[in-house]
């Protein structure tokens, strides 16, 4: 009879750990192949010129902004000091960086103001969703309060309301802030997050006509769409595809950056040229009070063209060098081999394709001539991504509305670089690469269907799937 | 009118109450302390409140093609006149997207429940294509299923070239092929019903599952125009007519105006009556501001009535308002002739 029970147990054991072997899993941050991303194209690198304006871009782009002193401006309210701190995984330019994950760049760096004495901990807490071993979080309140703290459906509002004041600081004056109400936003459902894209290769994506954007929706619209067809985000302005952000509102890299220096770290520069108020502050308030304002004392616009300059270098703007760094930033490297070997890659490469993945990540598309550098130029931009933006339904919806898109619309992330990405989907939710691709599917998603097909796939089909992502 | 003065005061005060609640509201804020209220009102999860260009009618009892439902083991589609039942098991988890500004629609995805194994799964799509608005080259569902076909990248293999079949008593064309190395398969049948192409995709990477599905599809009830040309309305709902808009037909037209410029196409299905006038718009997808403007404008235009046999018949067509989509380029087909 013992021997019967044993036989059972052992049995079940093994099953149950065999299921465990044969299940699919994210193979994780791909480690084994160093950084593959963060280098300048070889044209840039080939130019003396060019390559000293990167270099320039890149320290600007890692440099910590002050109130007052050598770089002014930063604030009266802000996410972060710098570019570089939020994207720098896996190298600057990249997205949130973590402990313990390679290359182990470091703690969400939000989850440290306080201690590196950035925010003064008694004027600023950490919000609740800022997490030392989770992403780097923008908020956002999809609609505005009234005076009784309860969200007004009839009230969009979908600005980002800033984590951090300076207030409390010693080069802050008499400027009191009092931050968002984070809590009673989460208490009533109504915050929503995102984390910042990666900025490797944006200026291919940025250097692709509308031309080629447009004949590859028309494309990809003749054949089988299984529940999919998208549309594309417009400058209102001039009409023509914007293509950057979660959404796809900015249509240039300049426009991102300054958009960034001014609403990430409240910095004003020559697109952006007003401190920023919260949404609330500003539309329907009275705007920032007067003992907040030209904190910096240098006048407004606080980041400007240096007329005294002797190179291109110090001429141009902070902003600039943020533009001109990521334009000459070169697309990731995959690797052929890692993770799961070149064959495992190559399956999933085609089951990427086959299952219906690939009508939104179109896999690459072909840039137009650069005046910028060589490697801009005619190039063959590896994207994934047909820049459109989709109905991703319920259950991604933000309810922000950004220049046409609305709640539940978002933009084709392009995938370039995945392997070595943490977090993922637009509020960083989950690190685990297979609970991204469940999240495709909601009611209202026009990935359903394709997400029901991987669910079709055998698990090593699966894992050649996964491997392929992560690959990237 | 002459309104009772006790009415009028009784409205004054109503109108007066109604502003100071939404004074009540006070200015809208982002922060501040709101501890003072000890019962916030939560937002809904999983309810898409901000909507961008989205569909909408200028009616809610007229049957839209998005207003299918499955509901009793069985998706049915009011506009359409279709019902199919689905076999047991079977189950849509989640509703599709909105239409889409090229005419597209997810009518139901249906799939076999998580209890089956593996390789009995499937997945069946119901869905649209408006052949007014459509991307594609093609007049009708024969010449679109071709032009599919054509399409098909070397990951995948024909299994059945287009083929005119017959299901549920109605000519459907059906296109099968498979993925080798996803070791799946597709199964197309599609008809044609008031000038939509509709199809259903079944995929499954087993073949006799799929075949036995198809077989139920005889049990599906199809009104008497569907077929893969023929489908072109008529009888109790009005006939569709591609770009009945012209010039020579519209007596009387007034331009809509945006307030704001958009840059999205704006497709429109508008029924007219048999004295020409609009009787109902549809819009696939539009923004409100857009959508307000177009009936503004619709419903004062003029059409010439149009006759079937010497006698006034309603009339369905499409006009495209906004920006135009590109086009894709047309393909040399095997023509399958119904």
């Amino acid at each position: 009879m013992k021997t019967i029970r044993l036989t059972s147990v052992l049995t079940l054991a093994l099953l149950f750990f065999g299921g465990i072997a044969l299940a699919q899993t994210d193979p994780g941050v791909r480690s084994s192949t160093g950084v593959n991303a963060g280098q300048p194209f070889a044209s840039v690198t080939a130019s003396a010129n060019d390559f000293d304006f990167f270099q320039t871009g890149l320290e600007q782009f890692n440099e910590h902004q002050t109130v007052t002193g050598e770089n002014p401006g930063l604030g009266p309210r802000f996410n972060l000091d710098s570019c570089g701190a939020c994207h720098s995984q896996p190298a600057p330019g990249g997205t949130s960086p973590a402990s313990g994950i390679f290359p182990n760049i470091g703690p969400n760096p939000q989850s440290q103001v306080i201690g590196n004495g950035l925010v003064n901990g008694s004027t600023n807490t950490i919000p609740f969703f800022v997490q030392a071993n989770g992403p780097v979080r923008e908020a956002r309140f999809p609609f505005f309060f009234n005076r009784f703290g309860n969200p007004n459906p009839n009230a969009p509002n979908g600005g980002v309301e800033d984590l951090f004041t300076v207030s409390g600081r010693a080069d802050a004056g008499s400027c009191s802030l009092q931050q968002p109400a984070f809590n009673v936003a989460g208490a009533t459902h109504n915050i929503i997050f995102r984390i910042p894209t990666p900025v490797f290769g944006v200026g291919l994506i940025e250097n692709i006509d509308d031309s080629t954007l447009l004949a590859n929706q028309a494309a990809q619209s003749v054949f089988n769409r299984i529940g999919i067809s998208g549309t594309f985000n417009h400058n209102g302005n001039d009409g023509t595809i914007s293509r950057f952000g979660w959404k796809a509102q900015n249509k240039s890299l300049l426009i991102f950056a300054g958009e960034a220096y001014n609403v990430e770290m409240g910095i004003s520069n020559e697109l952006f040229t007003q401190d920023r108020p919260l949404p609330g502050e500003d539309q329907l308030g009275s705007g920032l009070p007067a003992n907040c304002l030209n904190l910096a004392g240098v006048g407004y616009p606080e980041d400007v063209t240096h007329s005294g300059g002797t190179s291109a270098s110090t001429v141009t703007s902070d902003t600039a060098l943020f533009s001109v760094f990521m334009h000459y930033l070169d697309q990731p490297t995959p690797s052929t081999t890692s993770p799961g070997g070149a064959a495992s890659i190559s399956r999933g490469r085609a089951l990427f394709r086959t299952v219906g993945c690939a009508i939104c990540h179109t896999p690459s598309l072909t840039t137009q001539p650069s005046k910028l550098t060589a490697g801009l130029g005619n190039a063959t931009a590896n994207l994934f991504s047909d820049i459109e933006i989709h109905h991703m339904g319920v259950g991604l919806a933000d309810n922000v509305s950004q220049g046409g898109a609305g709640g539940d619309q978002f933009r084709t992330a392009p995938l370039w670089g995945l392997g070595q990405r943490i977090f993922f989907l637009h509020d960083g939710r989950t690190t685990d690469l297979l609970a991204a691709i469940e999240a495709h599917q909601s009611s209202g998603s026009e990935a359903t269907v394709v997400e029901e097909l991987f669910d079709l796939l055998s698990r090593s089909q699966q894992q050649d799937l996964l491997n392929f992502l992560r690959s990237l | 009118m002459n309104m009772h003065p006790r009415f009028s005061r009784s409205l004054v005060l109503l109108g007066s109450f109604i502003s100071l609640l939404a004074r009540a509201q006070g200015p809208p804020q982002s922060g501040g302390d709101f501890s003072s209220n000890p019962h916030p009102s939560v937002l809904p999860s999983d309810v898409i409140l901000v909507k961008g260009a989205w569909s909408s009618a200028s009616d809610s009892v007229t049957p839209l093609p998005e207003g299918g439902r499955v509901a009793n083991n069985a998706y049915s589609n009011p506009y359409f006149r279709l019902t199919y039942s689905l076999s047991p098991g079977w189950t849509e988890k989640y509703s599709g997207p909105p239409p889409s500004d090229s005419g597209y629609y997810v009518l139901a995805q249906i799939r076999s429940a998580d209890r089956f194994k593996a390789a009995s799964r499937g997945s069946i799509l119901i869905a649209a294509q408006d052949l007014f608005f459509t991307l594609t080259p093609a007049g009708n569902a024969l010449e679109l299923v071709n032009y599919d076909k054509e399409s098909l990248t070397a990951d995948y293999k024909v299994e059945q070239p287009p083929t005119l079949v017959t299901m549920a008593n109605h000519s459907f064309v059906r296109f099968d092929y498979s993925s080798p190395v996803a070791e799946l398969h597709w199964h197309v049948l599609a008809t044609q019903i008031r000038c939509h192409m509709v199809q259903f995709i079944f995929t499954s990477r087993d073949t006799n599952l799929v075949e036995s599905l198809i077989q139920e599809m005889n049990k599906m009830t199809l009104p008497v125009e569907a077929g893969p040309i023929s489908g072109r309305g008529g009888g109790e709902v009005p006939v569709c007519i591609k770009d009945y808009a012209r010039e020579e037909n519209v007596l009387e037209r007034v331009d809509p105006v945006f307030a704001e410029r958009r840059f999205n196409p704006v497709p429109v299905r508008v029924i007219i009556d048999k004295e020409g006038k609009v009787k109902h718009i549809h819009f696939l997808s539009a923004f409100p501001d857009q959508a307000k403007a177009v009936t503004d404008a619709l419903f004062q235009w003029r059409f010439r009535p149009y006759l079937r046999d010497g006698k006034p018949v309603e009339v369905e067509t499409g006009i495209l308002f906004g920006r135009s989509p590109r086009r894709a380029i047309s393909l040399a087909s095997e023509a399958v002739n119904e």
